[in-house]
Order: C-alpha cells, then sequence, then structure tokens
C-alpha cells in the first residue's frame, strides 16, 4: 500500500548531539553542519543546549556559545530548512530567552517538559502562538506514562494552541509495540500530527520509528550518525532511506543526507554515541539520556560502579533536569561500598 | 447469636473462600469509607472484621456517615472492634480526612428513590458536593493509594432492547430537563469531577458502577423490585408487577458486591471504571416466580396492573472487566441468593 | 509573657498550615482567621479549633475590635498588592506569603535582625528559602571569589498548586533576584523541576557555584553552621551532600521535608515559606 502521508522530518543533531559534546559545539560545526542539513531537505533543523534555551549551567553543562551565538549562526546558513529550537519551562523563560530567540529568527519553538506536566508549557505556548510563530509540545521521558496519561496531557498542550506533539524516549526505554501502543492513542484521538523522537539505548531507536510511522506519527526526529544523548538518536540518514523505501512524501533528498551524515561522522569524530553497558544499563532503568556523560565521570571520581548509580536514579524516579542528584546518589552509594 | 447473623458470617467465609482473590495490599492499611453505614458498608465491615480476625489482616477502618454512632450502636456485631473508628458527619461539610487515610471508598450517597422524589436539592448536593468535598480533602493526603468512587449503573442512561449487556463504554442518552434524572446526573457529576481529579492531580481513582443487589442488610423499606418483592412475599403477598413481566434486570448477592469492591479497592487499577453486578439477566416475572416458590403457600403474582402501556425496560451490566482485571467472580447464585436473603429477614423478623 | 496578637488573611490549604503551626507557638496567638469563604475547608478547620473566622477578609482585620499586631497574608500577589498599604496605614507588619515582593526580601537564617523594624517583608520563594542561606554561606567563605551561583531546586508535581505551575518565570526570576541580593553575586540563575514519582519526593534543593580558588574546608565548615541555623526554624531541612568539589565546580545539596501540619509531608516546598514566616513573627514577638 502506498504511504500518501507526508512526513516532517526534523533534524536535531545540533541540539542532541550537544549533550554528546558535552555542550561543546563549535560554530565552525554549526555552520558546516546546518549547511548539510539544508541541502538534504530536512523541514526543520533544531539548534542549541542539549536541553535547550537558557539550560547552559553547571546542573546540565554550560555551552561553549551562548544560545543567542548558536541559534545566529544557524540562522544565516539556513533557507528552506526552518530553525527550531528546545524549551523547557523551569530552565527558559519567556523575557530572557524565547523572546530574544524570536527576534532572532526562530521558526519553531518545541516546548517540553517531563511527560505529566504538560500544565507547565500553557504560559509558554500561547506566547509563542501570540508572537505568531511555531509552537509544538513536547512530552519527554514519556515511557514513565501510560498512554491515557499521555493522551491527556497532549490534549492540553493542544488546547494551548500546540500544533505538533512529539513524544520523546528520552531513556531509550519503548519497544516498537509500546510506541505503537502509545502512538496509536494519540493518532486517534488529537487533530494536530504527532511525531516521535527515539533513543537508541537498546538498539530499537529505528525500530521504534519505524512502528510510530506505520501507526500514524506524522513527525519523526532524528540525528546525523545518531549523534546525541546516551546511545544515540534514530539516525537521521537511515530514517532517510527508509522513508524513501516505504514511498512516505518528503522533502529529503537521500544523498545529501547521506552526505550530512558523513559529514557529521567526521565534524564529531571520536564523539559519535555507541551502545556500551552504561547505555544500556540507563535505557533499562529508565535513566535520562542525558544523564550519562556526567554519571561515568563522577562514578569515576567518587571510584564506583556508574551502573550502580544509574539503577539508583531509575529506582528514584529521577526526571530531566536532575542532573545534581547524580552527584548525592555517588556520594551516598561510595559510603556504602566503604 | 441470632441465626441471621449466623447466616451473615456464612457468608463471609463463603465469598472469601470462593472469590479466592489476594487482598494482601489492603493489610495494615486505614481505609475511611463515607456513608460506611449503608447496606454496602455494613457488608464491607462484616468482610473486613472476618479478613482482621481469621486472616490477621490488621486493616483500621474509619465509619463516616450521617448516622454513625447510631449505627455502632445498633451493630452489635461490630462491638469492641477497636480497629473501627466511627465519626457522625455529612458529607457535603467534610473539611479533613484522617492524615493517615491510606484507601478510600466513597460510597456516601442517598440512593433512596423515595428522598430523591421529595428532595432533589438534597439528592444533588449531596452526590455532588459531597463528591467534591472528599475528593479535594483526599488530595492533602500524602499516603493514598486508591479512592474508589461508588458510582451508578445509571449514569448510562437508556440500555437499548437489542443489547444484551452493557459495558463500561456505554453511553444511552439521558434528559437533564426531567428531575427523576437527579440521581443518574448527579452521579454522573461526580464521575466527571473525578475524571478531572485524575487530569489535574493524577489522584490514584477507580471508578465502580454498581447495578442490582439483594441480600442481608439491604432495607426493605426501599421501593426497588428485588426489595419490593421480597418484602410482600414477606406479608403474605401478593407481588405486583406493572407490567407483564418481561422487564429484564439482573441481582447480585450483596457478598459478591462487597467483595468485588474490595477487590477493586485492593486490585484495581487507577483511572480504570469497572460494572459490578451479576452479568446473568433475569425476566422480572422469573424473579418474582423464585422468590414467590420460597414460600408456603406460595405467593401469587400479579402482572399487567398498570397502565397498558408499560414499557419494559432492561439494565444487566456486562463485567469483563472485572472479571479479567479484577479476578473476581459470581459466587452465589441467583437462587441461593434469594433463599439466603429470605431466610435471614425472616430471622431478623423474629 | 504575652502573645503577640496575629491574624491569617487567607483560608487555602497554605493559610491553615500556619494557623496549626501558629497554635503550637509559644510567642504568637491567632486572633483572626480571614477569608471569603465560611464554609471552605480551612474555615471549617479553624472553627473546629475555636480560633474566630471572618469571611469579611481584609475588611474583618482593618475593623478587628483589638489589637492585631502583625497580619500573615497567604492570599494572591493581586491582593497582596491591594492590602499592603491598608495594613500599613493601620500599623499592622505584614508577613506576605505572596509573590507580590513588595516588602524587604526575608530569610530568616540570614537577615532576620535587619527585618524587624520592617513593616512588611516578604518570603521570597520555597527555593530562595532553601538555597540563599547555602549561596550565602559558599560566598562568605570564599569572599570576592565566587563568579557564578545556580540553585536548582525539584519538587514533588502534587505540590505545585495551579498559581505554581504558570508562574514558574516569577519563581525563576524573583529566586535569581534572591541570590543575587543576598550574595552580591552578579551572575545566578535558577532551576525549578516537577518530579511527580510517587511515593512523593522530598524538596531537594542543590547550589552550585564557580569560585576561583576555593576554600572547601572552611565552606564546608560554614555550611554546617548555615544548617544547624536554619534547622532552628525549620526542623525538616537536612544537608544531603556537603560542599563537594566535581568538574570544576562547587555543589552541595539539601532536602527539605515538611512537618506535615495541615499540607502532606511532601510539600517541603510550602512548608518552608511558612516556617521561615513564622520564624520571623516569632522574633518580632520576643522584641516586644
Amino acid at each position: 500500500m502506498p504511504n500518501t502521508a507526508s512526513l516532517t522530518i526534523c533534524d536535531v543533531t545540533l541540539r542532541d548531539g550537544s549533550h554528546a559534546y558535552n555542550h561543546k559545539i563549535t560554530a565552525d560545526q554549526i555552520y558546516a553542519y546546518a549547511k548539510a542539513s539544508e541541502e538534504s531537505g530536512f523541514d526543520y533543523l533544531e539548534v542549541g543546549h542539549g536541553n535547550g534555551l537558557g539550560a547552559s549551567s553547571l546542573q546540565v553543562g554550560e555551552s561553549l556559545l551562548s544560545d543567542y551565538e548558536m541559534l545566529r549562526y544557524a540562522k544565516n546558513v539556513l533557507k528552506n530548512t526552518k530553525l527550531s529550537v528546545h524549551v523547557i519551562p523551569g530552565f527558559a523563560t519567556l523575557q530572557k530567552d524565547i523572546e530574544p530567540a524570536i527576534k532572532l529568527g526562530v521558526d519553531l519553538f518545541r516546548i517540553g517538559c517531563h511527560c505529566t506536566e504538560a500544565d507547565i508549557s500553557q504560559k509558554h505556548i500561547s506566547f509563542i502562538r501570540s508572537a505568531g510563530k511555531e509552537a509544538w509540545g513536547v512530552l519527554m521521558m514519556s515511557h514513565m506514562a501510560s498512554a491515557e496519561v499521555l493522551l491527556e496531557e497532549c490534549k492540553k498542550m493542544q488546547s494551548y494552541g500546540a500544533q505538533g506533539v512529539v513524544l520523546m524516549d528520552s531513556a531509550g526505554a519503548y519497544t516498537p509495540s509500546e510506541t505503537s501502543k502509545k502512538i496509536s492513542v494519540l493518532v486517534e484521538n488529537l487533530e494536530i500530527p504527532v511525531g516521535f523522537h527515539a533513543h537508541n539505548n537498546l538498539g530499537l531507536s529505528i525500530a521504534n520509528s519505524l512502528s510510530a510511522i506505520e501507526t500514524g506519527a506524522r513527525i519523526l526526529d532524528g540525528t546525523a550518525k545518531g549523534f546525541g544523548a546516551g546511545a544515540g538518536n534514530a539516525p537521521i540518514e537511515i530514517i532517510a532511506a527508509l522513508v524513501k523505501k516505504l514511498n512516505y512524501p518528503t522533502n529529503i533528498n537521500l544523498y545529501k543526507a547521506l552526505d550530512a551524515a558523513e559529514l557529521a561522522a567526521n565534524l564529531f569524530s571520536g564523539s559519535l554515541p555507541k551502545s556500551d553497558s552504561i547505555t544500556i544499563v540507563s535505557g533499562i532503568s529508565g535513566v535520562f539520556s542525558g544523564f550519562s556523560k556526567p554519571v561515568v565521570r563522577i562514578a569515576e571520581k567518587y571510584k564506583i560502579d556508574p551502573r550502580d548509580i544509574l539503577t539508583e536514579l531509575g529506582l528514584k524516579n529521577a526526571v530531566g533536569g536532575q542532573e545534581d542528584l547524580i552527584v548525592e546518589v555517588a556520594s551516598v552509594l561510595a559510603l556504602k561500598s566503604k | 447469636m441470632n441465626l441471621a447473623q449466623k447466616l451473615v458470617e456464612g457468608d463471609v467465609t463463603a465469598v472469601i473462600t470462593k472469590q479466592n482473590v489476594k487482598l494482601d495490599a489492603l493489610r495494615g492499611k486505614h481505609i475511611f469509607i463515607s456513608g460506611g453505614t449503608g447496606f454496602l458498608g455494613t457488608w464491607l465491615l462484616e468482610i473486613i472484621k472476618e479478613l482482621n480476625s481469621t486472616y490477621d489482616f490488621k486493616i483500621r477502618v474509619t465509619v463516616f456517615s450521617r448516622k454513625a454512632k447510631d449505627f455502632a450502636r445498633k451493630h452489635t456485631q461490630f462491638d469492641n472492634l477497636d480497629y473501627i473508628t466511627y465519626i457522625n458527619g455529612d458529607i457535603r461539610y467534610l473539611s479533613e480526612l484522617p492524615l493517615d487515610t491510606e484507601y478510600i471508598i466513597h460510597a456516601a450517597s442517598v440512593s433512596d428513590r423515595r428522598l430523591a422524589a421529595s428532595t432533589p436539592n438534597a439528592v444533588a448536593d449531596t452526590i455532588g458536593l459531597g463528591t467534591m468535598q472528599i475528593l479535594r480533602a483526599s488530595n492533602l493526603l500524602e499516603n493514598l493509594n486508591k479512592f474508589i468512587l461508588l458510582s451508578s449503573c445509571l449514569i448510562y442512561g437508556k440500555q437499548t432492547w437489542d443489547l444484551d449487556s452493557i459495558d463500561e463504554e456505554y453511553t444511552g442518552s439521558i434528559s437533564c430537563d426531567q428531575v427523576g434524572n437527579v440521581y443518574a446526573e448527579s452521579k454522573r457529576f461526580s464521575e466527571i469531577l473525578a475524571q478531572s481529579y485524575l487530569n489535574e492531580y493524577k489522584l490514584p481513582l477507580v471508578i465502580l458502577r454498581p447495578f442490582a443487589f439483594i441480600g442481608p442488610h439491604l432495607s426493605l423499606q426501599l421501593p426497588w423490585a428485588g426489595t419490593d418483592f421480597i418484602r410482600d412475599s414477606l406479608l403474605g403477598g401478593p407481588i405486583r408487577i406493572m407490567g407483564d413481566g418481561s422487564t429484564i434486570r439482573s441481582f447480585m448477592y450483596a457478598s459478591d458486591y462487597a467483595f468485588w469492591v474490595l477487590a477493586a479497592l485492593a486490585n484495581g487499577a487507577s483511572r480504570k471504571k469497572y460494572n459490578v453486578g451479576n452479568p446473568e439477566s433475569i425476566k422480572l416475572i422469573d424473579f418474582a416466580e423464585l422468590i414467590v416458590s420460597q414460600f408456603t403457600p406460595k405467593r401469587a403474582i400479579l402482572t399487567n396492573i398498570g397502565q397498558k402501556n408499560q414499557s419494559k425496560s432492561k439494565l444487566v451490566p456486562n463485567v469483563d472487566n472485572a472479571i479479567n482485571d479484577l479476578r473476581v467472580s459470581v459466587t452465589v447464585p441467583l437462587t441461593e441468593a434469594i433463599e439466603r436473603t429470605i431466610y435471614w429477614h425472616k430471622e431478623s423478623l423474629k | 509573657m504575652n502573645k503577640l496578637p496575629i491574624a491569617i488573611l487567607g483560608t487555602g490549604n497554605i493559610g491553615t498550615d500556619l494557623l496549626i503551626k501558629i497554635l503550637r507557638s509559644k510567642y504568637l496567638e491567632c486572633r483572626l482567621f480571614s477569608g471569603r469563604n465560611l464554609s471552605s475547608a480551612g474555615m471549617v478547620k479553624a472553627n473546629s479549633l475555636n480560633i474566630p473566622i471572618s469571611s469579611d477578609g481584609i475588611d474583618a482585620i482593618l475593623n478587628f475590635k483589638s489589637d492585631l499586631a502583625l497580619v500573615f497574608d497567604a492570599t494572591s500577589a493581586e491582593s497582596h498588592i491591594h492590602n499592603a498599604p491598608l495594613f500599613a496605614k493601620k500599623g499592622i507588619i505584614a508577613v506576605d506569603l505572596t509573590p507580590a515582593k513588595i516588602g524587604e526580601m526575608c530569610v530568616p537564617a540570614v537577615n532576620l535582625n535587619d527585618c524587624l523594624a520592617l513593616k512588611n517583608v516578604n518570603m521570597i520563594t520555597c527555593g530562595g528559602q532553601a538555597s540563599i542561606p547555602l549561596a550565602c554561606a559558599i560566598t562568605q567563605s570564599n569572599p570576592n571569589s565566587v563568579q557564578y551561583l545556580e540553585t536548582v531546586s525539584s519538587i514533588a508535581s502534587r505540590s505545585a498548586g495551579p498559581a505554581t505551575r504558570i508562574n514558574l518565570d516569577e519563581y525563576i526570576s524573583t529566586t535569581e533576584l534572591g541570590i543575587n541580593k543576598f550574595t552580591g553575586c552578579a551572575k545566578t540563575k535558577a532551576i525549578l523541576v516537577l518530579n511527580p514519582a510517587i511515593p512523593y519526593v522530598h524538596m531537594q534543593t542543590t547550589v552550585m557555584a564557580s569560585i576561583s580558588n576555593p576554600d572547601i574546608e572552611r565552606t564546608r565548615a560554614r555550611v554546617h553552621e548555615m544548617v544547624a541555623e536554619i534547622k532552628k526554624y525549620i526542623p525538616g531541612y537536612e544537608l544531603v551532600l556537603q560542599p563537594t568539589m566535581e568538574n570544576g565546580r562547587l555543589i552541595t545539596s539539601v532536602r527539605v521535608k515538611g512537618l506535615g501540619d495541615y499540607l502532606p509531608k511532601y510539600a517541603g516546598n510550602l512548608d518552608i515559606i511558612n516556617c521561615a514566616a513564622i520564624a520571623f513573627a516569632e522574633s518580632i514577638a520576643n522584641r516586644y
């Protein structure tokens, strides 16, 4: 059966990849990759700190470049591909972060929150829509809530004016059947398009992405060579090939997308995500992928097994943004192991 | 101990054994029962008494009702049970719950049709405002594991004749300009309130929609088919049926009802809603026959004594969800339920 | 000793929790519990405790027959802006629990004495009350060398009501301003995270700092002193990670458990503000 529904592809390499690069992506890398992404025909390019606007901090890592610099470099290159940013209320504020980004010409604001807390996005979504910009809702760590709860939260975002909603598997904990179960409930009950953002901790990023679009999702996130937090995301070059094979209408130029991936491999060589015991335990513990690097670093300092930290964080139901727990958990584990 | 109470205790022993459902989540827990002195409340206490005395459950119960203290005086079977606390109060003015409450069964309601006829406002108030108050108070509890809202089968509106039974997704029609629907509409309101708390505060809530029941402790004063028929037979008959008796209902025995509620309390998943009742349907005429055959001399049944245009109706639950999720069953068949109910009433009257 | 006569305006969960705490106080006496709705849960509770209640809101306070020295305003920012000049005119000290930010910011462990002569103090934010003393301890121990201060609080979702949720930005800017004011550090950042886990998480607040040549031993000693000081009025305040250098940053964390008076124990974020407000009021009482 030919697939007629068009897909929107979001390239989040220069945002999720920030986690994999200790938030030290340079101006040259942004210039070079944004150009390649534009040529690949991706609909949106997301740029910025891994935790979005206003997130550069001691808590989740300081960016080499300011939000403003990163966005301006990307904006200068992009023509057809729209510029998008990730925004987490609690980190980013309207005045300090969103207003300047609107002025700078950001096209799409993806307002993310922990998957059960959609109401904290109300003010941000309303503000962006009033400013005439595009706003989507993003539910992070969505493995932690049932399909029914996710639907309720998405409906809130839809009511606030979100023009799309993306489920993030921030911990890389989904399976294809869970993906299709959750996505199908959303696509059957929402008016706005539904998207999926995969992580590869359990080696299922492409399988889950495929499951999502086969169930009716209209938006997919991916990153070049999977350059992203934890075990990385769904490699966008594979998404490009897959949707072509399946005849989904997109704006992608496959060869260019493949070239962009090679470019990313070059630009970020040595930092491309790979599956290892840390990312696997992170996936089964359901811990935010962005925790992986600090966990390894802190485990080394306290001379304990990083997997124990991840397991403990999973038991504590840590959510994204609670990176400070890592040091506390590690110090307690270190005391216990003495 | 009188024979009536002996029968109830036999029922309780039997239902716990036959249902064979683990209620261990409730061990050592504090259960708050609003409207705990009604038919359901009494049965819940009977079962909890057995769980505590025979199975060492160590459940604590707070019974909240307008008549809690009266109830305690009259029901000597619960004398000296220090794990039961009685609070006299009106659910409409409930301001707070015991801080250590872990489970709530919100059963306070006005289910007497006669009251609904005379004081529909009080029905709306008690069910609507009462539910609002207890939900708000529950939201301040830190150890709340489950909140059971006792709704009603009447929220579905009319069951169409072509359906054998109605499941939890069924919606019939109810008109909001008929004061007779105040009970059903109030229950609908209480359900949407519950949904709002689920949505906004993620309160661990389970909704139960009970159908029709018979059994000990159900007051024969209540003008329902089951109670009417039994009362009239006890008084020498005859049983009067307005129509031709083709109306279809189902009746569940009290011990099963109370057990299902406890099973939902222990094991029901938040956000779920379950029909509670006997899935086996019966025509009113056949139900009447089962009742009169318990009496000698056999009582008469008069049919078609109402106006000609008596429309037949049907109200039967599909309880697959409860059976599958809660692993409960109907352990007391209807004939036995009728037998035991009549025996209990005869003994109680002595 | 005579207790200080006080009133509580606003009978929601915050006001009612304050009332329960005041009933325990040796120095404060609640003469009036005033709001708008006599049948609200807080009113019913207060009435059952034999506290005089009124549904006339601020008017009941302004027209109160005997002296009121101090009022806790637990209404809303909007109401407090309206109420503040009226309290001032009447000579009643106002302790502002709303985000109106009219009066001086008060963190008892840090600037209690500076506030005792003031007619209007505000209690900043939960994260502010938890983090500012730590931030001060850090700057005091590392004079002129703290370049940047940051605080992250995570709280139980259930403890964040609709007003908090819609005003995250306000929380952030007020907390940042508070840290800046109390420490003099120009660059500050506040982050708030809601965690929906069940059982509910306790409030946890972490303060992080960029410091050139940190004196870690001195910082530790000062933080321990500060925590002991705070524990006197916030019993559930506990150091869970002493100041530690990690990846070039100094990091220290506290956990705040609520007292569970009227609000649940997991609402340490609400408890801390009420405890601070009462610490201030009791000091006023002790001056009389």
